[in-house]
């Protein structure tokens, strides 16, 4: 995996200096990329949480749209802090509600997951129309500016690397940029949110908890007959899921723009569980997955359609590679498809110089797609992910 | 852990456990005393109430009345906790497993106090293996074990919670030969370190090769304690149905010169290009039953989906009537009249989790009387399915009942019932009476005597020995893919049969 993502910078790298689109590694365009990220590896790690627990949460964006509202409500009144912390309530509420249909009534994980997101969206807009109208700054979609969770500088590393990103050399540049977004303006909750990520590896796979969690998600009658709770662990996972939603919506209420918006989700709950899916249930892949769709948003905003047609190569350039990779493993005519393909784009990419503004705004979709068609996966869900569980199924 | 018991002492002494159920007595008077350090088995006709007593041995279910005593003193289980913290220990038919998570994951699943998690687990799990000779790696997902090695995985977590009790419920259902025979070797090994074993059954054969004392359940009770020294198989079945058993045996050859399903040269390989069957060639006559005998995993799944057409085939012909039919899709294959019994009842043969009458229709979707022009005619499968359950003697509430509801025996009976409506020509029957009792294996044999006097060509593909020697007229032995051998089953016996199917055997 590691070398997956070393591949792909130097592919990256070696495409900025051929085609001079800088903006494709800036630090500028990394920042924003992570930014964009964040909420949509949130919103996956909620639902790893649920669906290693053997609960489909589809609801996450639901749930996120619930933090949203619970972050622009609570930090307007009572501070950034309790904003934060109340986000991840009204993501717990929402996950609350999940767990019961699901867990306890026995509920389809679909039906009861998409009612959150009507029943989220339309309590979002009701509320949001009672509580902002008549706040100064505010309005029936929108509440007041909001204060910023605060952000980290670390100026005796990001000024040199900033220097260094602008000789604009192989690789080394690419690399400052790296070491840029990470000193220069991160924000706490993106800080918060990378721990939970790895934190929430240590507690899934490294606990007697984690191991509980993860047997209810693959056989809770083989949990049952040992003497585990499975109710339990089922309801603390959704729960936890709709917390992490809910944070997701902070981050997008306080970091990504400063204020509640209704409909600022944009799907990224959605997002976030295809992410989690091409993670393969796991919290590393659920976030590359996350970073290859935060990139793809961010590049169309930086000097666009420079930028998506620098894209253009890079997708010529994976394709050849697994082009290559087919042919060793001996199925030729998936080779030779690939290679054709990788044809059309160099061919494109060399007859023109900009792609059309209008694409720009299509290409992350694209090239999401491609590269999601072409990563040779071979996924495994959790065994019983998505299976209503009574009690006393087991023995 | 319970401190370890002396052998000849009492392990385990139940004194008149009864158990009512609302409308069924599933237990009464049953008396039963298991030495320390033995193999006990429990062997009785599927519904005769030994998985209810051993349910309420561990704990799942609390006795209406009676005692239960472990290692002298009364005890009284409110939960499987109870037992496991007086030293027992069940391994369930159905495995109680995660595919996705490793042996040492699910081992120490629920137990993760005793050595954490981590490399003490691993270490006492390495240690058990060891000792008992399971050959287990804890690192490796279960996914990846065979069947044999699941159960000793749960044998294992048995084990590292501390039982010295263990009870089995039906350990070979799922396990082929060999794999019996690693299994046994297993338990007696446990058995010489002290361990109390409870061996529930109903194969005869393998309680007399395994049991030191044996228990017989009828109708909810015990009827008859007995040694394996002065029983025999037969012994065993007629206390256990408490009547005179029917044999396989057929009577007299009803075999005709007409031949219905002729097999030539055929070859098939994998995804791979290896050759799974090769060189096989065979008449099959109307009237005719032909058994094809040999180790699992020989290539009988292979032979039988390339007959009824779900394998392809690299090269050879078969020929049903005279008319190739080599090429023609599994449905136009059922059409002009082979039934197919298949191995696996649950993943081939019913959709489980649907009404008896919709099961009456699958392989039947495009014949009457389960469709009228375009359109499933409901009603007549329904009558159909009604049929069925009153010639097959079918035990169950109504069609409508769900096909897992039914007992394996009388899902077996439906299948049968159904491979022989539209009245075959050819029947292909994979292990037809595997895991059902001995009295619906007699009615299963009983119906296929009776088609193959009306001119049924049936290849009966099978693990039970005597099952193929009575029913068979001509057996072949698979071995790796070939057809080695042709025996006449009025002369051979079943040692010569087993010589041949492991390869020992002359290539005749």
């Amino acid at each position: 995996m590691l070398a997956f993502i070393a591949g792909g910078f130097v592919l990256l790298s070696a495409v900025r200096v051929i085609s001079g689109a800088d903006e494709i590694t800036s630090s500028g365009t990394l920042a924003v990329t992570l930014t964009a990220t964040m909420p949509i590896a949130l919103a996956g790690l909620g639902g790893l949480w649920a669906e290693r627990a053997g609960v489909v949460n589809i609801g996450l964006e639901g749930m996120m749209i619930m933090g949203t509202l619970g972050a622009g409500y609570v930090t307007y009144h009572h501070g950034v802090l309790a904003g934060v912390l109340g986000a991840i309530a009204f993501g717990m509420i929402g996950g609350a509600l999940h767990a019961l249909a699901t867990v306890i009534f026995g509920v389809d994980h679909i039906v009861s997951g998409v009612a959150i997101n009507i029943i989220a969206a339309g309590i979002a807009g009701f509320l949001a129309e009672a509580w902002f109208t008549d706040l100064p700054g505010g309005g029936p979609t929108q509440s007041p500016s909001l204060a910023d969770p605060g952000k980290i500088n670390l100026s005796f590393l990001s000024e040199p690397a900033s220097n260094l990103e602008d000789k604009h050399w192989f690789l080394v540049s690419d690399l400052a940029s790296v070491v840029e977004m990470f000193t220069k303006n991160l924000s706490v909750l993106t800080l918060l949110g990378l721990a939970l990520i790895v934190g929430s590896f240590f507690l899934l796979w490294r606990t007697r908890f984690g191991l509980r969690l993860r047997s209810c998600g693959e056989a809770p009658e083989a949990a049952e007959s040992v003497g585990i709770n499975v109710y339990r662990y089922k309801f603390t996972a959704v729960m936890i899921s709709g917390g992490l939603a809910g944070l997701g919506g902070a981050y997008l209420a306080l970091v990504s723009t400063s204020g509640f918006q209704v409909g600022q989700t944009q799907g990224r709950g959605y997002i976030g569980l295809a992410a989690m899916i091409f993670g393969n249930w796991r919290p590393t892949g659920m976030f590359m997955g996350s970073g290859l769709f935060g990139y793809t948003q961010a590049l169309p905003f930086r000097d666009g359609t420079h930028s998506v047609h620098a894209l253009l190569l890079v997708v010529a350039g994976l394709l050849v590679a697994v082009a290559v990779i087919q042919w060793l493993k001996g199925s030729r005519r998936n080779a030779i498809i690939s290679v054709v393909l990788g044809a059309v784009f160099l061919t494109w990419y060399l007859t023109t110089d900009i792609v059309p503004a209008d694409f720009t705004k299509m290409a992350p979709y694209v090239t999401t797609m491609l590269v999601l068609a072409f990563a040779a996966q071979r996924l495994r869900m959790p065994a019983a992910d998505g299976r209503i569980y009574r009690k006393g199924s087991s023995g | 852990m319970t401190s370890a018991v002396a052998a000849g002492e009492t392990a385990i002494e139940l004194t008149g456990i009864g158990k009512r159920f609302p409308g069924v007595i599933a237990n009464h008077d049953i008396d039963i005393t298991i030495q320390a350090g033995t193999i006990h088995a429990l062997v009785g006709e599927n519904g005769a109430g030994k998985s209810t007593l051993m349910k309420i041995l561990y704990g799942v279910q609390k006795p209406d009345d009676g005692t239960i005593k472990v290692n002298g003193a009364e005890v009284s289980f409110a939960t499987p906790s109870d037992a496991i913290a007086h030293g027992l220990g069940m391994v369930f038919q159905h495995f109680m497993l995660a595919d996705n998570l490793t042996v040492l994951e699910n081992v120490v699943l629920g137990a993760e106090s005793l050595h954490g998690i981590g490399d003490d687990a691993r270490a006492e799990i390495t240690r058990i293996s060891e000792v008992y000779g399971f050959g287990l790696d804890p690192d490796e997902l279960v996914e990846s074990l065979g069947v044999g090695e699941r159960q000793r995985v749960e044998i294992l977590k048995v084990l590292f919670r501390g039982a010295r009790i263990i009870i089995l419920d039906e350990p070979t259902a799922v396990l082929v030969p060999h794999e019996v025979d690693a299994l046994f070797e297993n338990l007696r090994r446990l058995r010489d370190q002290g361990h109390t074993l409870i061996f529930i059954s109903h194969k005869l054969d393998e309680v007399l090769a395994i049991a030191d004392h044996i228990t017989v359940i009828r109708r909810g009770t015990t009827v008859a304690s007995v040694l394996p020294s002065e029983t025999t198989s037969r012994g065993l079945a007629e206390l256990m149905v408490g009547s005179e058993l029917p044999s396989p045996s057929t009577e007299e050859s009803t075999v005709t010169e007409t031949v219905l399903l002729a097999v030539r040269d055929l070859e098939v390989t994998d995804e791979d290009g290896r050759q799974e069957l090769a060189e096989i060639s065979f008449d099959i006559h109307a009237g005719e039953i032909v058994g094809i005998a040999g180790v699992e995993g020989n290539g009988q799944t292979e032979l039988v989906e390339a007959i009824i057409g779900m394998r392809h085939l690299s090269r050879g012909t078969v020929t049903m009537s005279g008319t190739d039919i080599t090429h023609w899709t599994t449905r136009q294959r059922r059409e002009s009249g082979i039934g197919y019994i298949p191995e696996d009842r649950h993943r081939h043969g019913l959709l489980l989790d649907s009404p008896l009458w919709e099961n009456r229709i699958l392989g039947h979707q495009s014949r009457p009387p389960s469709v009228v022009g375009p359109w499933l005619n409901l009603r007549g499968a329904r009558a159909d399915a009604e049929r069925i359950i009153a010639e097959y003697d079918v035990r169950t509430p109504g069609v409508g009942t769900n096909a897992r509801a039914l007992s394996g025996g009388n899902q077996q009976k439906f299948i049968v019932g159904r491979e022989m409506s539209g009245d075959p020509k050819i029947l292909v029957a994979s292990h037809p009476t595997r895991g059902v009792d001995v009295g619906a294996q007699a009615q299963i044999w009983s119906h296929i005597k009776a088609a193959r006097k009306d001119g049924l060509a049936v290849l009966l593909i099978s693990a039970d020995l005597d099952e193929l020697i009575g029913l068979s007229d001509s057996i072949r032995v698979l071995l790796r893919g070939r057809l080695v051998g042709r025996f006449d089953p009025q002369s051979v016996t079943p040692q010569e049969l087993g010589s041949a199917m492991t390869g020992a055997g002359d290539d005749r």
